[in-house]
């Protein structure tokens, strides 16, 4: 018989995050992460320079300044503090939507994994009906069918990666509800569904988690991109797609509207890979010699 | 291989149905009808009896059930309807674009390789060196940058500090055009290539490393085999295996992802088609346009297998696993 | 490592890649004497008596032509017709048509294609857009062959105005009879439609049996860049050398371009914040008019397009706008605005919901966002609902709205302008969504007054009514823009965005 894998595991993340902050990648993207959610939980909680949605028309479109630290845009609005909260807002759709997505997506994958049978072959045709679609057209036609906005995004970017848990989780619990301990589990009579929380999940857990990472950075871009086509966030409330999507047309006379934003997007999405490929090097030993 | 493929086949029927019955619902669930954003605010100078026949012209009067077995029967006969707003059917206006994002994904494909698999050989090679640190800070910011950003700062910077624009014209097809027609293409194929040429060569630098520490490799190199016919000749062909697949993959999510590419570049392809249909609320076309991609993609999904399994011995889709 | 020769390989393909890349042409591919232009958005269709979208008007004024038009000066000028009379009493309107005109199929304009056209847009079945505009006409005929008469159900000035739409366009009755005006577009105007790729390329010929003067070039390829920032490009790279632009931030930026040459033209749409009056609180007068006077109109131009507009009342056209002085409130008064608010009891303030349309216009969201902040001075909280335009279409037609950003359009009677808001009747009261007995009688007296002193005292009073009733808070007036290169020569636009005068035009490469 096996180790017990509960043990197992929990001694083996112990050493994750030491670990991960000794990862070259992981280092730069854990720094780069919470660099981002602290300027975005000051930008939630209102802590910025200016209120971002306060207008100052006679200081509109100057330049990065004493005053306006990065300048203001075209209503004399400050754009650090724009940027601050540009960020939560991003945050707050990318981790909660990815939320969402990994809860309903980790159920219905393990649940679907350990049940198998007809059950298991409904749930992955349905699934299959969501890998039809390349990600970002599937994520911008919910949008359009739901209406734009903040909460939608969330809710679209949250349906386009639940298939993907789903599958990522489905794997693992194949091969696992075969294993000696399972079987034993289920010999001493411990309820199914403590089978499937208790000792099944935990072992699925590090694809699960890598692929977390990876979907922060999508979803950061996805927001971004669907908030530059006029679908994400709305305005007056900042985001840093919209923003950078609303510098087009000033980028000649302004250049630091795009330029900023645009540099957000960037180290948002390099921080949560980053991260994610730190994470695989420390969780999956298969990859971490490379 | 046969057996294998049948099944497959077969398997599509019902994705493909789901997504049928799922792009019907959905596209009826968004506000705003066909005749508004057709007409306008002047749509409230009709009088109901002239909305009435208009709603009938579109066939927009029925049951949404009826409705969408008519549309299923006659797409099953290749009728995918007719765009009102451009005056031909659904299935003629695809297959007029299509060319345009296919050539656009081709070429987005081949500059990737173009980019990734040299840097990603020179890195693997050279692991750990200040090579190998410049090829991944490459490729990181490769993948860090989203489309619209390149994009965007592609045309802001060709147009504002070099006085020239690639899309501006007509777009011209090869067979007119063939140095035009690349002109055209090359800036929205860069941008679309430059994050996939990251992943390329991320993949081929893993691959690459991962089959250098092979026995057989070793064994190469032990009979006294020039290096550089070790690399290109058994390590590189080894390595690319994984690349295909990704090459696979990414065409599948180019030729329907291309959305916003066309859109920043004007090109009338695929992406743009679909979003202007979405707009405008042409259901028989963005029904035509979806059904068209999501077949595209399992396609291309399988035969991304199918070669896998024809570059790779080690597996084989008839022994039962 | 590799190879010498396969070095080389790479950097040949380095280098062909590079040069795909930067040889690009600089001249417009059009060359010759056709005109290159390019547009952000397309026509929508063919048949001038269904469409109304600006795109598409535009397009067809080049194709087709009414029996009258407006010139440069927004008169009343000949087109097909070459004069006409009113009886007296403004009920028969006799027209003298021009002759030797032919269609672009190469047969005959005579009266006969007129009344067939006349009768097409009344005939409810065409569910033409504007033929509310032409309901007086009771009968026509045709005592010879350039000769119509228009006998009017009742007195009808405006009409004459209503007729140099291109929603009035002169249709051949074989096309009529048929054809199908939406699939072939067979016009007497100035260039003939050789192809439509609707989202890229309309194609047009110089119609060289024209009655007027001109066309001056070959033809005109109109192609379809949706991004204005692209255009902008292209006009600076030399691909293209003509644009129409209607973003203001855009047009803004080739101000100091010594390259390219900006035409702005007043247009007679405006800009406006229209309230429903019969919301609560926006039902009482004092909430409007508070809302009115704490507008900073001038503030709104400034951030919404970088100063490129123009203060307006009610009425845009020149011939009959009021100075805005003279109407309620123009010059913000917070102080005022405050008591206002007191005096209906809301000091206290309420929530405002604005909608607003994606992009439509370019600086709508941007008025939205400043008009936030104004009302935020008097403890308006406006909440801003962004809509993707054919939703805001559907909710501003159901008059499912309190209160709307919108950009409407002008005409030059301000009769034919306000008749579809401002009266008992009118079609579109729920979105005006106010009406009093003042405005009913004074648009009636319109109607019917043949005297224009008399007609302007009229309408001056109905803008000083409208104002301080504040049903809508009437901002601003813009621009289009037009620009071209240096050696495009001879362009003189009109305010109703016609690209009819490009027959003009002439090309000196």
């Amino acid at each position: 018989m096996t180790a017990n894998p509960e043990t197992l595991t929990l001694h083996r993340q112990q050493g994750v995050v030491r670990r991960l902050l000794r990862n070259y990648s992981g280092l730069v993207g854990s720094i780069l992460i919470l660099l981002f959610a602290i300027t975005g939980l000051l930008g939630a909680a209102g802590m910025t320079p200016y209120p971002p949605l306060e207008q100052h028309p006679r200081d509109r479109l100057t330049g990065p300044s004493a005053q306006y630290w990065l300048g203001t845009d075209l209503f004399g609005r400050d754009l650090t503090s724009r940027l601050m909260k540009g960020g939560a807002n991003s945050l707050k759709v990318a981790v909660l939507s990815v939320a969402i997505a990994t809860f309903f997506g980790t159920i219905i994958g393990i649940t679907s994994g350990y049940l198998g049978g007809f059950f298991d072959n409904l749930i992955m045709r349905v699934m299959d009906i969501f890998f039809a679609f390349p990600s970002i057209l599937l994520a911008l036609l919910i949008v359009v069918v739901l209406g734009p906005g903040l909460n939608n995004t969330i809710l679209a970017i949250a349906i386009v990666y639940t298939p993907i848990f789903a599958r990522v989780a489905r794997g693992p619990v194949l091969s696992l509800k075969e294993m000696e301990f399972v079987t034993a589990a289920r010999c001493l009579g411990i309820r199914q569904w403590r089978i499937l929380f208790r000792h099944i999940l935990p072992n699925a857990m590090a694809p699960l988690i890598v692929q977390v990472s990876l979907a922060l950075s999508w979803s950061l871009i996805t927001e971004a991109g669907l908030s530059f086509l006029g679908l994400g966030t709305q305005p007056p409330e900042p985001s840093w797609g919209l923003m950078l999507s609303e510098s087009r047309a000033l980028a000649e006379i302004a250049p630091w509207l795009m330029f900023f934003p645009g540099l957000a997007i960037m180290l948002g999405v390099l921080g949560f890979n980053l991260l994610g490929d730190g994470l695989r090097d420390v969780l999956d030993p298969r990859m971490a010699r490379r | 291989m046969l057996r294998y493929l049948t099944q497959r086949i077969i398997a599509f029927v019902p994705t493909l149905l789901g997504v049928a019955i799922l792009v019907f619902l959905a596209i009826r669930l968004v506000p705003g009808d066909q005749i508004t954003a057709m007409l306008g605010t002047e749509a409230g100078m009709l009088t109901q009896e002239q909305r009435e026949s208009l709603e009938e012209y579109f066939g927009l009067d029925k049951p949404v059930t009826e409705q969408f077995f008519a549309w299923m029967g006659n797409a099953l006969q290749g009728n995918f309807g007719y765009s009102v707003r451009h005056g031909k059917p659904v299935l003629s206006l695809i297959l007029e674009r299509f060319p345009v994002t296919l050539e656009l994904a081709f070429l987005s494909v081949i500059i990737a390789l173009a980019i990734g698999i040299p840097i990603g050989v020179l890195s693997a090679i050279h692991h750990n060196s200040p090579i190998d640190l410049f090829g991944r800070v490459i490729s990181m910011l490769g993948l860090a940058v989203p489309n619209f950003l390149l994009g965007t700062l592609i045309i802001y910077v060709l147009s504002v500090y070099f006085g020239v624009l690639p899309n501006s014209g007509n777009y011209v097809e090869f067979t007119e055009d063939p140095v035009l027609n690349l002109q055209q293409l090359f800036y929205p194929a860069l941008t679309m290539g430059f994050s996939f040429a990251a992943s390329v060569m991320r993949m081929t630098r893993s691959a690459m490393l991962e089959v250098l520490n092979e026995d057989y490799i070793r064994t190469a190199r032990s009979k006294g085999l020039h290096e550089r016919t070790v690399v290109m000749g058994h390590a590189l062909r080894n390595a690319l295996i994984p690349v295909v697949t990704l090459i696979g993959v990414e065409m599948g999510y180019l030729l329907g992802g291309a959305v916003i590419t066309e859109q920043i570049f004007s090109l009338p392809g695929i992406g743009r088609l679909t979003v202007n249909a979405i707009s405008q609320r042409e259901y028989a076309l963005v029904q035509g346009v979806t059904l068209f991609i999501a077949l595209n993609f399992v396609v291309i999904n399988l035969a991304v297998d199918v070669i896998y399994a024809a570059i790779d011995p080690r597996i084989s889709y008839d022994s039962k696993s | 490592m590799l190879s010498s020769r396969k070095r080389q390989a790479l950097l040949a393909f380095a280098l062909i890649l590079a040069l795909l890349g930067t040889s690009l042409p600089t001249m417009a591919q059009g060359g010759g004497n056709t005109l290159v232009m390019a547009r952000a958005i397309d026509a929508t269709g063919l048949d001038p008596h269904t469409q109304t979208a600006f795109a598409s008007l535009a397009l067809l004024r080049m194709i087709y032509e009414p029996l009258v038009m407006t010139d440069h000066e927004m008169n009343i000028a000949p087109a097909l017709a070459t004069s006409w009379e009113f009886s007296d009493d403004a009920t028969v309107l006799t027209f003298h048509l021009r002759e030797g005109v032919k269609f672009h199929d190469g047969s005959d304009f005579t009266a006969e294609d007129v009344i067939a056209s006349y009768e097409r847009i009344l005939d409810e079945e065409t569910a033409s857009a504007a033929r509310t505009n032409y309901l007086s006409i009771d009968t026509m005929e045709a005592p010879d062959d350039y000769t119509v008469v228009f006998n009017l159900s009742r007195p009808d000035v405006p009409l004459l105005s209503a007729m140099t739409s291109i929603n009035a366009a002169i249709l051949p009755s074989e096309l009529i009879e048929n054809g199908d005006p939406a699939a072939e577009a067979i016009g007497t105007g100035p260039f003939k439609l050789e192809s439509w790729t609707p989202e890229e390329t309309t194609i047009l010929s110089a119609n060289a049996d024209w009655w007027g003067d001109g066309p001056n070039v070959d033809g005109v390829e109109i192609r379809i860049i949706p991004d204005e920032a692209s255009i902008l490009a292209a006009l600076r790279a030399g691909t293209i050398d003509f644009a129409m632009l209607n973003d203001p931030l855009v047009a803004t930026l080739l101000v100091d371009d010594p390259t390219v040459t900006l035409v702005r033209t007043p247009t007679l749409s405006y800009h406006v914040l229209q309230l429903r009056a019969a919301r609560e609180p926006l039902d009482m007068l004092q909430v409007r008019q508070a809302i009115a006077c704490a507008i900073d109109r001038q503030e709104i131009i400034d951030s919404a397009t970088l100063g490129e507009g123009r203060v307006t009342g009610p009425l845009t056209m020149a011939s009959f706008a009021l100075p805005p002085e003279e109407l309620f409130c123009y010059e913000r008064d917070v102080e005022r605005a405050r008591e206002l608010m007191a005096a209906a009891g809301m000091e206290d303030g309420f929530t405002l919901h604005v909608m607003v349309a994606n992009a439509e216009p370019p600086t709508a969201l941007s008025e939205a966002q400043a008009i936030q902040a104004q009302l935020a001075d008097i403890n308006i909280n406006v909440e801003i609902e962004p809509l993707e335009l054919s939703v805001y279409v559907d909710r501003w037609l159901a008059g499912d709205f309190e209160a709307a950003v919108a950009l409407n359009g002008g005409r030059t009677d301000p009769y034919t302008m306000y008749a579809r808001y401002w009266q008992w009747d009118a079609r579109f009261h729920r979105v005006a969504g106010y009406i009093d007995d003042t405005l009913d009688s004074l648009m009636a007296q319109g109607r019917e007054e043949t005297d224009p002193d008399a007609r302007y005292e009229i309408f001056a009073e109905f803008q000083r009514h409208l104002a301080e009733k504040a049903p809508w808070v009437w901002l601003y007036t813009g621009f289009t823009y037009t620009a071209h290169q240096p050696y495009v020569t001879g362009w003189e636009p009109v305010a109703n965005d016609s690209l009819y005068f490009l027959h003009e035009v002439q090309l000196e490469r």
